[in-house]
């Protein structure tokens, strides 16, 4: 099985780096600061991209957070200056027409080599989704949801396509040549409830999980897999995995206990993270998105220390396997 | 004065020439050896090259040109406005994008965090085409089920909310189509400045969303007494509403050093059509108003380019030669110049042009044409003869 790693790019951490309205409210400098407005946060953002390719990484996961800017807008500017890496927006399946977000799919996958993957958001709060404009009931989300990706799919894949459903509804829709040559993107869902698991199940390539304990993500994995077994698919398993590792395990829980990390991140020396994170590949984790801020910094760090020895673990399995 | 003049990004591939209609640019036709973005390498597989490789070149002739930026237009067989702006944001500096859409396909809150960050990829370069028209079975492609007036009356809905929830912290609203109860962009997002936009549609309700909403009322090129009195129209009407608007028109140039080689590629163009894409161009189903009035030409029947001149320098065929409207300038670079000019003073206040192959001719109207205007091409014209 093939381990694919993607580095976390968070377009609202390290809010304050690179970003042209903090520089001006800083005042007058004595060094003579000559960074104009053509300098921005999106050059930070393709920095971190460079730093993942450079090291290795076979892709960027772009969470989505509606407080800064926008997964699929950060993920196509900056894709032609990384061509190798996969790039996985996440966003919520609110956004508009599912075939609008399928044409705007085949646009990405036609121009940039068919590297993007589709990590559906899951639904916030009633009060945020108001403001949102999305009155959609709580129970009707998963159906939603559901929905979104089928018409999506289809009007990729089939024509004519038609589809009526309570939340969208296509006539003769489909792509023409030469739009209908590319793949649909990999899709990756979340959420250890047995309601997104029954989704994944049918929907998802990819299942996300959240950090848990081996025995835990385990029996998640194990249901998972069961329940894809009935509707005839087998969905991948992925996890989303905050990192802390240096090159001393007394520095880096030193450093842990500084930053306050979140419960569930890997803390150790490089060898120790890599060796964890082995361990999650030995009970079926493939897509490994790993987490750690300052994204520029610990891309270089994580991508030059801690995958290669991932990686020679994982290669090791393979080969006795 | 200034007039700001945009050129056009042709999202369903490029002719090499006007003169063929064989999309040798992108891969709308099938890939050949003189094909390019994507072309075949000397092995005959795929060179690598995508379509937006060749888009990054207009972008880039154009702004290096002086045009202000480039209309990037959404059909259901183009590639997405949306998708290709982002892309080329980083690799040019001034080109503005100008994205058409049509509100419908996005939800309003999620189209204005979309565009804050796009503005913010460019350093404030996104402009927008809105367009509700077209219908009928071309709308249930997309998903969209609405009748003709509805779609106006949700258009000025969504710029309703696209607008409040970015120039307010807090903004609720109530409409028949969306409804937001304290809603609104990041101060970080919110502090870019809200796009311009570009409006299209002849009927009444879409000059009363115009009226309320758009900065540029856009018009195909018609004959030019129908097409003053339309912006007079536009300009009355939205004035009564309590708006204001620019008025700009799009249109196809084919400019050369002389009329006789200008004519003589639109000769050769229109005798290469076949009776396939005559009889296709012909059958195209829509309930627009502006498409209705170009139909009143009937360049499908015609069996001489001539019998297309609507006036001096004024050809109604461009739609047989390409996708898009039919009527163009054809002439030389003084009578082209002359022409925009006699439409500045008609009150037009912006132009998107497009010339095929839109990168060469980015550069060739560029240098030939733009600089003749303000009435120095009719001074030449003049003292010639």
């Amino acid at each position: 099985m093939t381990i694919r790693s993607y580095w976390q790019l968070d377009v609202a951490a390290d809010p304050r780096r690179s970003e042209a309205g903090v520089r001006s409210s800083q005042g007058d400098t004595l060094f003579r600061d000559v960074r104009t407005g053509a300098l921005n946060r999106y050059d930070y953002y393709a920095q971190v991209g460079q730093a993942a390719a450079q090291t290795a990484f076979d892709g960027l996961f772009l969470p989505y957070r509606p407080e800064s800017d926008d997964s699929r807008i950060v993920a196509a500017a900056i894709a032609r200056e990384v061509p190798k890496l996969a790039l996985v927006p996440e966003f919520p399946a609110w956004v508009g027409s599912a075939v609008y977000a399928a044409k705007q799919a085949v646009s990405f996958q036609r121009l940039a080599h068919e590297r993007l993957g589709w990590a559906i958001a899951p639904a916030p709060d009633a009060g945020t989704r108001a403001g949102d404009g999305d009155h959609v009931s709580e129970d009707e989300l998963a159906q939603r949801t559901e929905e979104f990706l089928t018409v999506a799919r289809g009007a990729h894949g089939q024509r004519p396509f038609s589809f009526a459903g309570s939340h969208f509804e296509v006539q003769g829709g489909g792509f023409e040549p030469p739009l209908d040559r590319v793949a649909f993107p990999q899709v990756f869902l979340q959420g250890e409830t047995e309601e997104a698991l029954t989704q994944s199940a049918r929907l998802a390539d990819v299942h996300l999980f959240r950090p848990a304990s081996l025995p835990a993500l385990r029996s998640l994995t194990e249901r998972l897999d069961a329940l894809a077994l009935r509707e005839g698919r087998s969905v991948a398993f992925g996890l989303i995995q905050p990192v802390l590792a240096r090159e001393d395990a007394e520095e880096a829980r030193q450093d842990a206990r500084r930053a306050g990390v979140g419960e569930g991140t890997l803390i150790g020396d490089y060898a120790e993270v890599a060796a964890r994170l082995a361990d999650l590949a030995a009970i079926g984790i493939t897509h490994f998105v790993l987490i750690a801020t300052p994204s520029l910094e610990e891309a270089y760090r994580v991508g030059q220390h801690v995958l290669p020895r991932f990686r020679a673990r994982t290669e090791t399995v393979r080969a006795a396997a | 004065m200034t007039i700001d003049f945009y050129w056009r990004l042709p999202t369903h591939g490029c002719h090499g020439t006007i003169r063929h209609s064989a999309y040798d640019r992108g891969d709308w036709s099938p890939l050949g050896p003189h094909n390019m973005a994507p072309g075949l390498d000397r092995d005959g597989k795929d060179d690598g090259f995508r379509y937006i490789d060749h888009l990054a070149e207009i972008a880039k002739a154009a702004e290096s040109m002086g045009f202000i930026g480039g209309l990037i237009p959404s059909f259901p067989n183009t590639d997405d406005p949306w998708v290709i702006s982002p892309l080329l944001a980083r690799e040019t500096k001034t080109f503005r994008f100008m994205i058409a859409f049509q509100p419908g396909f996005l939800n309003p809150v999620h189209a204005a965090r979309l565009s804050a960050s796009l503005q913010r990829a460019t350093g404030g370069r996104t402009v927008f085409n809105i367009i509700t028209g077209g219908g009928g079975p071309a709308q249930l492609w997309w998903g969209d089920s609405f009748s003709h007036d509805d779609r106006y009356g949700r258009t000025t809905e969504f710029l309703d909310v696209f607008k409040g929830v970015w120039k307010n912290g807090s903004f609720s609203y109530e409409g028949r189509f969306y409804q937001v109860t304290d809603g609104g962009l990041s101060p970080l997002l919110a502090a870019e400045e809200i796009p311009e936009i570009w409006f299209s549609g002849s009927s009444d309700a879409a000059l009363q969303s115009a009226a309320k909403h758009a900065d540029y009322y856009l018009s195909w090129l018609e004959p030019f007494d129908q097409l003053t009195d339309k912006f007079a129209r536009v300009k009355e009407r939205t004035a009564a509403l309590g708006g204001e608007q620019k008025c700009a028109i799009r249109v196809d140039l084919v400019a050369r050093a002389t009329e006789e080689e200008a004519w003589r590629d639109i000769r050769i163009g229109f005798e290469n059509v076949g009776d396939e894409t005559r009889r296709r161009l012909g059958g195209q189903r829509t309930d627009s108003v502006g498409a209705a009035r170009q139909a009143a030409l009937r360049p499908s029947e015609a069996r001489r380019y001539e019998e297309l001149i609507v006036a001096p320098n004024l050809w109604g065929g461009f739609n047989l030669l390409r996708g898009g409207p039919a009527l163009g300038i054809v002439g030389s670079y003084e009578q082209c110049a002359a022409r925009l000019d006699e439409l500045i003073a008609r009150g037009a206040d912006a132009f998107i042009l497009a010339g095929t192959p839109h990168l060469e001719e980015a550069y060739r109207v560029g240098e030939e044409v733009l600089p003749l205007l303000g009435r120095r091409a009719e001074t030449l014209l003049q003292a010639a003869e």
